[in-house]
């Protein structure tokens, strides 16, 4: 202890951990909320709280950063952003094997625009035995696709998968190099249009509530900031309630379209398959309940389905993934 | 044999390893670009080669099917009629009264689409603007005037079938408006125009002046607000590339050199270069947005990656290439070992490190659209790729040829300067310099510096 050296090194230590931690804190501060998000139309909504300008009228400072679905959480787990707009499904998996997350807003639920799209002659699931079907192995049109085999009463070894990006399922069938795919809106209805006859055998309509879309935010960065996606949330329930109104309809679908570079009418049908939740719709899915029509019970569903096709073996502990904390605090 | 003959007095369009005067590979520089262009306005333009598809002009959505085409979506042949025939159908079951019921908003919804299937003939035919596709008082005044006969479409015409469509539906809307001073949609459904179109080939090969009109219309296009326009791509993504080639040359020639002139170096680094660049580049990208985020860092670093060990190996491979026989004329001169670096090496290899920069300048072109795509999309790549998802062609194309142009125009270019840039080479002194060279020669006098054998490798130490 009465070392001079030592204790020189000790504080000269000290001062720069101090340093280091106020650096840190100060940076932290300052730096933007770094959102990751993709072509899913109920987070393309999102872009109406950016062009609206909401954001800086609640005084939250975000930059939303447009990527591919499976981009997006790789950069999550990377850490470069702090929270990622996710499948409940794809939350788990993306816990289990990288980084866990905790859903703070319930965006929406799938209605019809995850789908299974197959080639023409092709009419239902149980047409599929013995072909090849187009997907992203371990995500949440694996999951869909499965849930299909199962209704169907078929096994996962009846079909091959073809481990395929979502975004190019569309090219993939019509090359003819498989006989279905799965995909979401928009991939799937390109897929529909590119393959002239194909038809969708399977949609996420036949299994309301087996995908959830939210707001997956980083545990450290809910708690340091946890003021700051309370104004987010605010922002979200600000563009739920501009999307009621049918007069906006328009306005929204064209800002929607442009953010994918895509025609307003052909935007329009990706609105039906995507069921945006109203506040109190979502407050009813917040409930913690078994069954479909929670997005704990649709949670702990998926969960059970991963581990028993071995997409990660640990049991994951739901609650920690969920807090409706924020929204409940907004009470409209 | 009539071509010996006149080669006796002009040169064979066929001489063997002779060069052709200089109006004949005019000619035929010329041809290399026309005949592709040709055979593409062939295929494009005369109707019965292929055209497969059918492009729609007036599109339809059908009840109960996902699919949904638009106006300028390409329907194949064989499956338009069974489209036009199920809209057909609605349209009886609507006249029955057996139509799908709707209400409220949907129903209305419902019908304003309806409306709204004319306003892509209405663009093109100029009645409306762009911007007027959901200003539903401009499509009701195209509805009023296609029924009365004010307004006629040509080109494309609109069938006499679709043109009783709306005819009868106007008459529906004005018996409902008598009711409704509002002008609001009823909520009963009207009629569907049937689709129609004109053939044209996949949509995978626009027609040339379609991609020349797109090209120019999204290059002068006011983006949507926060997201670049082309031109702003354009640079961003000439940013990519010679930032990315830059740093690779920047850190790649001095080792190249270094491992040409030393075998020491050259045991040092090459086997580990020559190793990494079979990996590659591309494998490298998630590792690299993990390092360096998702802005352009990862992007120039894929580059670099991509460009970076080539170019340590060939520019190791051009150093040795030179001359021994200088170094040791050099040597005998007493000239020192920095000396030999600095005046014998490096000046005797600069004329072919220059071409070696400028072909590795065209590889790491090729990364471009590979590092474009990771982290965040950007650029010209993320052009080619939304669209290409969206099957737009014609907005994909001339981004590709953009490419291809500058590609091109900055290698000719960089051979164009050579010569100047190193008039004592045998390549540019053999050459007949064209007027600007010549002038610029004149300018600075280099006539005398030429003349002068080899003057910087002659040089006493």
């Amino acid at each position: 202890m009465n070392n001079p050296i030592a204790s020189w090194f000790r504080r000269a230590g000290l001062a720069a951990l101090t340093l280091m931690v106020g650096a840190v804190a100060s940076l932290s501060a300052k730096e933007p909320l770094k959102i990751a998000y993709s072509d899913w139309p109920g987070w393309v909504a999102w872009e109406i709280g950016i062009k609206k300008g909401w954001f800086e009228e609640e005084g939250v400072d975000v930059d939303f950063l447009w990527f591919d679905y499976v981009a997006s959480m790789d950069a999550y787990v990377a850490g470069n952003v702090d929270a990622v707009c996710m499948t409940n499904g794809d939350a788990l998996v993306t816990g289990a094997t990288g980084k866990p997350s905790v859903g703070i807003i319930l965006n929406d639920f799938s209605n019809g625009n995850d789908m299974v799209v197959a080639a023409p002659g092709i009419d239902s699931i149980q047409d599929l035995k013995g072909k090849k079907v187009g997907l992203e192995e371990g995500f949440v049109e694996h999951l869909m696709f499965l849930t299909a085999l199962k209704k169907a009463g078929m096994n996962p070894s009846d079909v091959t998968i073809v481990n395929t990006p979502t975004n190019e399922t569309p090219q993939v069938l019509a090359s003819g190099a498989v006989d279905a795919i799965a995909a979401w809106q928009p991939n799937s209805g390109q897929a529909l249009k590119t393959v002239a006859g194909s038809q969708p055998i399977f949609t996420s309509a036949d299994a309301p509530g087996i995908i959830y879309d939210l707001l997956y935010v980083s545990p450290e960065s809910l708690e340091s900031r946890r003021d700051d996606w309370m104004k987010v949330t605010k922002v979200w329930y600000r563009i739920v309630d501009y999307l009621q109104d049918e007069s906006n309809f328009d306005e929204a679908l064209a800002i929607l379209a442009s953010r994918v570079s895509v025609d307003p009418a052909e935007y329009e049908p990706f609105f039906q398959g995507t069921y945006i939740l109203s506040y109190d719709e979502a407050m009813e899915r917040w409930q913690d309940a078994s069954g479909l029509d929670s997005v704990y019970g649709s949670s702990r569903a998926v969960d059970a389905f991963n581990r028993s096709v071995g997409v990660y073996s640990e049991r994951q502990d739901i609650q920690k993934y969920l807090d409706p904390s924020l929204t409940e605090a907004l009470d409209q | 044999m009539k071509r010996a003959s006149r080669s006796s007095d002009t040169v064979s369009w066929f001489a063997i390893r002779k060069p052709l005067p200089g109006e004949r590979r005019l000619l035929l520089t010329v041809l290399s670009f026309v005949l592709p262009l040709a055979l593409w306005c062939l295929v494009s333009y005369v109707p019965f080669i292929w055209h497969p598809d059918i492009k729609l002009t007036v599109a339809a959505d059908r009840e109960g099917v996902t699919t949904v085409y638009t106006a300028g979506d390409h329907v194949a042949r064989s499956y338009f009629d069974e489209y036009a025939n199920a809209v057909r159908r609605e349209n009886e079951a609507v006249q029955a009264g057996e139509g799908t019921t709707r209400s409220g908003f949907s129903a209305r919804r419902n019908n304003v689409k309806i409306l709204r299937a004319v306003a892509p003939l209405a663009i093109e035919q100029g009645w409306i603007s762009e911007n007027q596709v959901t200003d539903n008082a401009a499509i009701f005044d195209v509805w009023e005037g296609l029924a009365t006969g004010r307004l006629v479409s040509e080109k494309p015409e609109l069938t006499p079938e679709n043109l009783a469509i709306v005819q009868e539906d106007w008459q529906t809307l004005q018996a409902h408006w008598a009711e409704d001073p509002e002008h609001e949609m009823p909520s009963d459904p009207l009629l569907k125009l049937i689709p129609q179109g004109r053939l044209s080939n996949p949509v995978y090969l626009p027609e040339p002046h379609a991609v020349l009109l797109t090209g120019w219309k999204d290059w002068n296009a006011e983006p949507a607000e926060g997201r670049p326009s082309l031109p702003e791509r354009y640079r961003h993504s000439l940013y990519i590339v010679f930032s990315g080639f830059f740093l690779a040359a920047l850190a790649g020639v001095p080792i190249g050199i270094l491992s040409g002139t030393y075998d020491f170096f050259s045991k040092l680094f090459e086997p580990f270069i020559d190793f990494f660049r079979y990996m590659p580049a591309p494998a490298f990208s998630t590792l690299l947005v993990a390092i360096f985020l998702a802005h352009d860092a990862p992007k120039i670093a894929l580059v670099f990656v991509g460009t970076f060990f080539q170019l340590v190996l060939v520019v190791a491979n051009t150093t040795r290439q030179l001359d021994y026989s200088l170094l040791e004329a050099a040597q005998t001169l007493g000239a020192k070992r920095l000396d030999l670096l600095r005046r014998v090496i490096l000046p005797g290899i600069t004329p072919s490190l220059y071409n070696d920069l400028r072909i590795l300048l065209g590889w790491a072109w090729t990364w471009l659209v590979i590092a474009e795509l990771i982290g965040v999309k950007s650029g010209l790549t993320e052009v080619i790729e939304t669209q290409g998802r969206w099957r737009n062609f014609e907005s994909v194309f001339p981004v590709i040829i953009l490419i291809g142009l500058t590609g091109f125009f900055t290698d000719q270019l960089l051979a164009n300067l050579r010569p100047l840039l190193f008039p004592w080479t045998p390549e540019a002194i053999g050459q007949k310099q064209g007027p600007l060279v010549r002038f610029y020669r004149w300018v600075t006098d280099q006539q005398v510096y030429v003349r002068d054998d080899k003057p910087t490798t002659s040089d006493p130490a």
